[in-house]
């Protein structure tokens, strides 16, 4: 796999001139790094299988019941993110539902292909910061176009004080914001580690005797696979909740919820 | 069930995030702070131009996904669902149907019964009287019967006293001959006899 | 040092995960019909807890190579 993944990466970065940096900064750095140009190979060859599965799911749906294992395995994966969605979000989650399908599949057949090729866009940090980025600034987005932008950012402030206790909400204001940015590098951080941490973990154990130790770790690695694309995407609808939550009545001990959790 | 992820228009996207990728690419190739070394020696290598790039190829990914898939999709449920719906509500109504299929068949067997027990009765009834009048006209014919053969009886009692009166009357006159040629034959002995006669007649 | 550091690290985000496991396995046993909440939630909670072994990770780890 290891091999397999190198010759990937060189086959991929030849052109480019980090292949020669690469070079110069010897294996280690061109391991650990995924340049530029591979990277954007890999989210080419992820949204190409991706794009492959969708078209032969597509090709299904003409009949009323759905043919096909790819058909009937889309209409599943449908159901789960909506029912995700709506469950997390309310009933009005149903409209994010897009977003949080094409998030799911983009990590979902990243880290899939990670497994088989030995990096993939998952595994690369500032691609996983570019995905918690969009994801990000559009919870501020909806937040700002449900509450007004006077609203969204009043939120962070916490609950209303008088007098001089002001500044603790100005403090309130402040590390609302951080927690806002580190929520961000939190998202993109758990990715790339546990996709990156677990190729790792394969490299040390194959390092430990001439027999490939690490496959073992492949069952474990296929489940991380799910399970960081479902954590990926549920956190994205609880950050949605947390922002568009004004209409139900609970809403202001969930923000309380949200100060605490970060 | 249609309601896009946003209200940003698909070309808006696209051009930006054709924009936002080309950005990344020319910040990936001139930018190079100090700060990618050090966090790079941290494990975490970083490059903000691979995160450029990233964001608009998932600005144009997203709509992409929603048109091509999300949207037939969602047809293909919505459309199956209605079927199965109109399929339930066309279910449904046969069976209100058949419910009322079923009462009108049950109140007219129940009619039909209570029309075939009236008319049982009355011809119950009907045969009833009909023995009664049939009874009382039998009745009726052995009384006469009775009675006309009571006063042919009697008629022939009559008949067969008077026979027997002259009969004894003859005997009496014949046996009274007798005695009478033997001694005379007059008027007052004649006389006695009808005396006699008469006295037999009432002591009968 | 960072090995130890490391360890201890892992001693107690696994402690962690252990407590998350707990208490949700026994919410599930006690409620069977919630598992479906218990399980994101659950999920989420993991999530944190693992999120502060891979800072550690990647802010102590690469001092040992």
């Amino acid at each position: 796999m290891n091999d397999l993944s190198k010759l990937m990466f060189h086959l991929i970065a030849s052109g480019s001139e980090e292949a020669g940096a690469a070079g110069h900064g010897g294996e280690h750095a061109a391991h650990h790094a995924t340049s530029y140009w591979a990277t954007m190979a890999l989210t080419g060859l992820t949204l190409l299988v991706i794009g492959f599965l969708l078209v032969k799911a597509k090709s299904g749906f003409t009949n009323r019941t759905f043919r096909g294992v790819i058909s009937q395995s889309s209409e599943q994966l449908y159901l789960f993110i909506e029912n995700m969605c709506v469950g997390t979000i309310g009933s009005h989650g149903r409209k994010y539902v897009p977003m949080i399908l094409s998030f799911w599949l983009i990590i979902f057949f990243s880290n899939v292909i990670a497994l088989f090729v030995g990096a993939s866009p998952t595994s690369v940090l500032s691609f996983n910061l570019g995905m918690a980025l969009v994801s990000i600034g559009y919870v501020q987005y909806e937040g700002i176009k449900s509450n007004g932008v006077f609203g969204h950012f009043s939120h962070f402030a916490g609950p209303k004080l008088g007098g001089p206790l002001v500044i603790i909400s100005a403090m309130i204001f402040v590390i609302e914001i951080i927690s806002e940015v580190m929520k961000n590098v939190s998202l993109s951080l758990r990715l790339f580690g546990n996709i990156n941490g677990g190729h790792q973990a394969v490299d040390a154990m194959n390092k430990i005797s001439f027999l490939p130790l690490g496959e073992l770790l492949i069952p474990i690695k296929l489940l991380t696979c799910l399970v960081q694309a479902m954590i990926f995407c549920l956190l994205t609808c609880v950050y949605l909740s947390l922002v568009t939550h004004h209409d139900e009545d609970h809403g202001h001990e969930g923000h309380g919820e949200l100060a605490a959790a970060h | 069930m249609s309601q896009t992820s946003s209200s940003v228009p698909t070309p808006v996207k696209v051009v930006v995030g054709l924009a936002l990728f080309v950005g990344g690419a020319f910040l990936h190739s001139s930018w190079h702070p100090e700060f990618y070394k050090t966090l790079e020696g941290q494990g975490v290598p970083l490059d903000f131009g691979i995160t450029l790039s990233a964001i608009g190829v998932l600005l144009f990914t997203f709509p992409i996904i929603d048109m091509f898939f999300v949207k037939p999709l969602q047809a293909a449920l919505h459309e199956r669902n209605s079927a199965l719906e109109t399929t339930f509500s066309e279910v449904e109504e046969l069976r209100n149907e058949m419910t009322t299929m079923k009462s009108n068949y049950e109140k007219q067997l129940a009619a039909t019964e209570a029309d075939a027990r009236e008319k049982i009765n009355s011809q119950i009834k009907e045969a009833q009287a009909l023995r009664q009048s049939v009874m009382s006209e039998a009745t009726e014919k052995a009384d006469a019967l009775v009675k006309q053969a009571q006063e042919e009886i009697n008629m022939e009692k009559n008949r067969v006293l008077a026979d027997l009166r002259s009969h004894v009357t003859d005997l009496a006159l014949a046996a009274a001959e007798k005695v009478v040629a033997e001694n005379m034959d007059t008027d007052r002995n004649r006389k006695l006899i009808a005396d006699f006669v008469q006295q037999a007649e009432v002591a009968k | 040092m960072n090995v130890i550091g490391l360890g201890i690290a892992a001693l107690g985000v696994g402690i962690g995960l252990g407590l998350i496991g707990y208490g949700a396995m026994q919410g599930m046993a006690r409620q069977p019909e919630a598992i479906g909440k218990l399980q994101v939630a659950m999920l989420i909670a993991l999530a944190f807890v693992e999120l502060v072994f891979l800072l550690t990770v990647f802010v102590g780890a690469p001092g040992l190579k």
